[in-house]
């Protein structure tokens, strides 16, 4: 295959905006292309296939989100096609409708960002049941008693034992750290203040676990670094838990070219203020300090104003939320493990947190200068759905959108933040990384996010002439084209040609297997053998996905040997 | 005032699904293209003219100016009105599950008998039902928050059990009894039952409800005060205090 006459936006490869050809064989692109197939991508926007790195797509609470809310399953439901399977959900979609719009979208690759490894078999039956794209799962270790246990007796070799069969024994991607040791307290009803409150039982506290795991993590030389949802997320005041955990961490390098933390959805960690009544952004602190510290890279987690369904293992958080709201809650105890719980909520325009939260998702994408340590994301459904990237892109690529958006919303959000006076509008060539090459380099993907040669054939092409239009003052048209691309192609495949699907492959999932040394693996068997006799409710021969459940398996190597 | 006459070919043995029984849907089209309309009977798509006699003026019009009459068993026809915002619909008989579902406005009469959820999250409008209705009646369906928001529903005979579950806003005006439970979770809506209820009340939060028959009153609300309404001296309570409400209850006599 072969496109042509598109104007190409390839940053990992220092193609900004130039008219070239793309060709694809075999999957992937190459020199030369020896089929005769072409598409006309005359006065169009070409660039690497979409890649979401932080949303919750599949596993248990996503399907508790499903349950707890049959009122989303009626919106957004499309009846089924020839081609399609039946669509429901807007917040929480069904697994079809997931493949189905991130394909839409131009997006080719999706990682849900947190599975506990007692579930993982789920998350994996879902993988597999969301078609078209190419997938993964991060792991979660945060509150794990052999991870707490490890890092209290400062066993590293051990630690790092444990995440290489924790991320074998769920076929993960990597290591994800949600409100170290909150989870674990929230078992006996309490929580961590911050990283240097002690874990209840455990005599060890967040600090260390969140350096332990990434110390682990750098000695396995895993492709992605830890992926951390910081303590006191969502609360007033929280910048300086941030701060201070990102301080707390600047001794210690990675041990690829990546980063060495990654904190997701920071929208949510940016708070100011002693309570919700001066509540504020901090998003410039936050910002400045990323500025100054190149070894760190966050994902937005934007706020989208409507309906959403909040989901994550940071379980007293969820509490707080339902409690605050009034609304329905799902409360979980994952074992040895985690806690979780979901909240459906509606962000509201004329809400003042609501619309200070909105703005900082904003400040902290447009402060942030290097665009390679920024990921555009809503934290799917937990700050609104995928389905609105569009619409992100456009606020970050129009002042005069930001503006007309600010002016629908309640004052504070122009009183409390920094937005107003923020002139930066991003071009296609940030666009590009914030949505493809970043997100590829942070997690570690080689062959996604760019179209050098050798790369995945993931190509989107919308409808969209960069050298005619100034997505300033057209920030519809920019929405619009971005909402439904032109085509999609996926593998070398076109699966949705003029914003409609004529094809449903079945996409790959990531895993790691990282190897370590036996006499430290064989340490880790023991401590399970026992954790298992005691505490687990099922065997450990019961525990491990099985490779049945991973169909189509892109395996990638890590370890210590 | 245009006419629009529906009448069942045959009797129906399982669920038709005829949304596109409303004013707003029917007034700007000819009685030909009103036939061409799809309709499901179960899982079986078809269009209107296939299951329904269809007559009345011809010339299309606006939605306001629309009467829509059924006559015959409409009992296992659903979502009728639903969505309307203006017009009228007179149904002779029975009328099957959610008539008047999410309604706007205009105006729904209903000879006969209603079936569950009539009138669920509707936002305005006036229904009116001469006989019973089933359960749910302005409830919001499932998992919704809010069931209807605003206009107003008159049941003459008896409604069933959870009568405007999570209504937040709107009146229902009962003649007869109600089942279990009415007015549950209630956040603002305005509840009339003229016979007996049973439990009334439940997790309410705000709004009024008044039985001015018997009910059975939970435990987690606070008696007030003795008030005089419509001539009747009724109990008046405050409730649900299990979720901290502030809603209203009155009760002319107290089951034990």
């Amino acid at each position: 295959m072969i496109i042509e006459g598109g104007i190409v936006y390839d940053p990992r490869n220092g193609i900004l905006g130039e008219e070239m050809e793309i060709s694809i064989e075999d999957g992937r692109v190459v020199e030369e292309s020896r089929d005769g197939d072409k598409i006309d991508a005359r006065g169009m926007l070409v660039m690497p296939g979409g890649l979401d790195a932080h949303a919750h797509i599949a596993g248990a609470k996503v399907n508790t989100g499903r349950i707890m809310r049959p009122e989303d399953g009626r919106r957004g439901t499309e009846a089924r096609t020839k081609l399609l399977r039946p669509q429901t959900g807007y917040t929480v979609p069904n697994c079809y409708a997931i493949g189905y719009r991130y394909a839409r979208l131009g997006y080719t690759t999706a990682f849900e960002a947190a599975t506990p490894i007692l579930e993982a078999r789920h998350t994996h039956e879902e993988l597999e049941e969301i078609p078209i794209v190419d997938k993964g799962a991060l792991t979660l270790f945060g509150n794990n008693w052999e991870v707490l246990e490890c890092v209290r007796d400062g066993d590293l070799g051990k630690l790092a034992a444990f995440v290489a069969w924790g991320l074998r024994a769920s076929r993960g991607y990597g290591v994800k750290v949600v409100n170290p040791g909150g989870g674990e307290a929230w078992g006996f009803g309490g929580n961590v203040k911050g990283i240097d409150d002690p874990v209840p039982n455990f005599d060890v506290t967040p600090r260390q676990i969140i350096r332990g795991l990434m110390r682990a993590n750098e000695a396995l030389g895993l492709p992605h670094s830890v992926h951390l949802h910081t303590n006191n997320l969502g609360k007033p005041g929280n910048y300086e838990t941030t701060l201070e955990t990102l301080r707390a961490v600047e001794d210690i390098a990675a041990s690829r070219d990546r980063q060495v933390l990654h904190v997701t959805h920071m929208q949510f960690s940016a708070y100011g203020g002693t309570g919700w009544r001066d509540f504020e952004s901090k998003a410039p602190e936050i910002a400045d300090y990323f500025n100054r510290h190149q070894q760190f890279t966050m994902d937005m987690g934007q706020l989208i104003f409507g309906s959403a369904t909040t989901m994550t293992a940071d379980a007293p958080l969820e509490y707080g939320n339902a409690r605050l709201l009034k609304a329905k809650w799902s409360n979980h105890d994952i074992e040895l493990e985690e806690s979780s719980g979901v909240v459906p909520l509606v962000y509201g325009r004329k809400m003042p947190i609501n619309a200070i939260q909105w703005a900082i998702g904003l400040e902290l994408a447009l402060l942030t200068e290097d665009p390679w340590q920024m990921i555009m994301t809503t934290d799917h459904p937990n700050g609104g759905p995928f389905v609105n990237y569009p619409e992100v892109v456009a606020l970050l690529m129009s002042r005069p959108k930001r503006e007309e958006e600010l002016k629908t919303l309640h004052e504070l959000a122009s009183k409390r933040s920094s937005l107003p006076s923020i002139e930066r509008e991003m071009g296609w060539n940030d666009i590009a990384i914030v949505t493809r090459a970043g997100p590829a380099k942070i997690l570690g993907l080689e062959e996604k996010g760019h179209l050098g040669m050798g790369a995945d054939g993931d190509v989107s092409i919308y409808d969209i002439d960069p050298e005619k239009i100034d997505p300033s003052k057209d920030h519809e048209k920019v929405k619009a084209a971005l909402s439904r691309a032109k085509y999609t192609i996926k593998g070398g495949e076109v699966v949705v040609r003029n914003g409609e699907l004529v094809a449903v492959p079945q996409g790959k999932t990531y895993w790691v297997e990282a190897s370590v040394p036996e006499d430290e693996a064989a340490k880790v068997r023991a401590d399970l053998v026992d954790k298992f006799a005691k505490y687990y409710s099922i065997q450990i021969s019961n525990y491990m996905v099985q490779d049945a459940y991973v169909t189509s398996p892109r395996i990638v190597r890590a370890g210590v040997i | 005032m245009r006419e629009i006459r529906i009448e069942p070919r045959r009797k129906f043995l399982v669920p038709v699904e005829a949304e596109g029984i409303s004013p707003d849907v029917l007034a700007p089209l000819t009685l030909e293209e009103i036939g061409r309309i799809e309709v499901w009977e179960g899982n079986r798509r078809s269009v209107l003219s296939d299951l329904f006699a269809l007559s009345g003026d011809d010339v299309p019009g606006e939605a306001a100016d629309a009467r829509i009459l059924l006559s015959g068993d409409f009992s296992r026809v659903k979502r009728i009105g639903e969505k309307m915002t203006s017009g009228m619909i007179e149904a002779g008989g029975d009328v099957g599950m959610h008539a008047g579902n999410g309604m706007a406005g205009g105006e729904i009469e209903i000879a006969g008998r209603a079936g569950d959820w009539l009138g669920r999250e509707m936002r305005g409008g006036k229904i009116n039902v001469s006989g019973d209705a089933g359960d749910y009646v302005g409830a919001g369906y499932r998992g919704e928050s809010c069931g209807m928001r605003g206009g107003e529903i008159r049941i003459e005979g008896s409604a069933g059990d959870y009568l405007g579950e999570h209504l937040c806003g709107g009146k229902i005006t009962v003649l007869g009894d109600a089942g279990d439970f009415p007015g549950i979770a209630n956040r603002g809506g305005v509840i009339v039952i003229g016979g007996n209820a049973h439990l009334p009340g439940a997790e309410m939060a705000s709004g009024a409800i008044t039985v001015f028959g018997r009910a059975r009153v939970l435990p987690s609300y606070q008696y007030q005060e003795t008030v005089e309404i419509d001539g009747q001296s009724l109990k008046k309570f405050l409730g649900d205090l299990v979720d901290g409400g502030k809603g209203e209850l009155y009760v002319a006599s107290m089951e034990a």
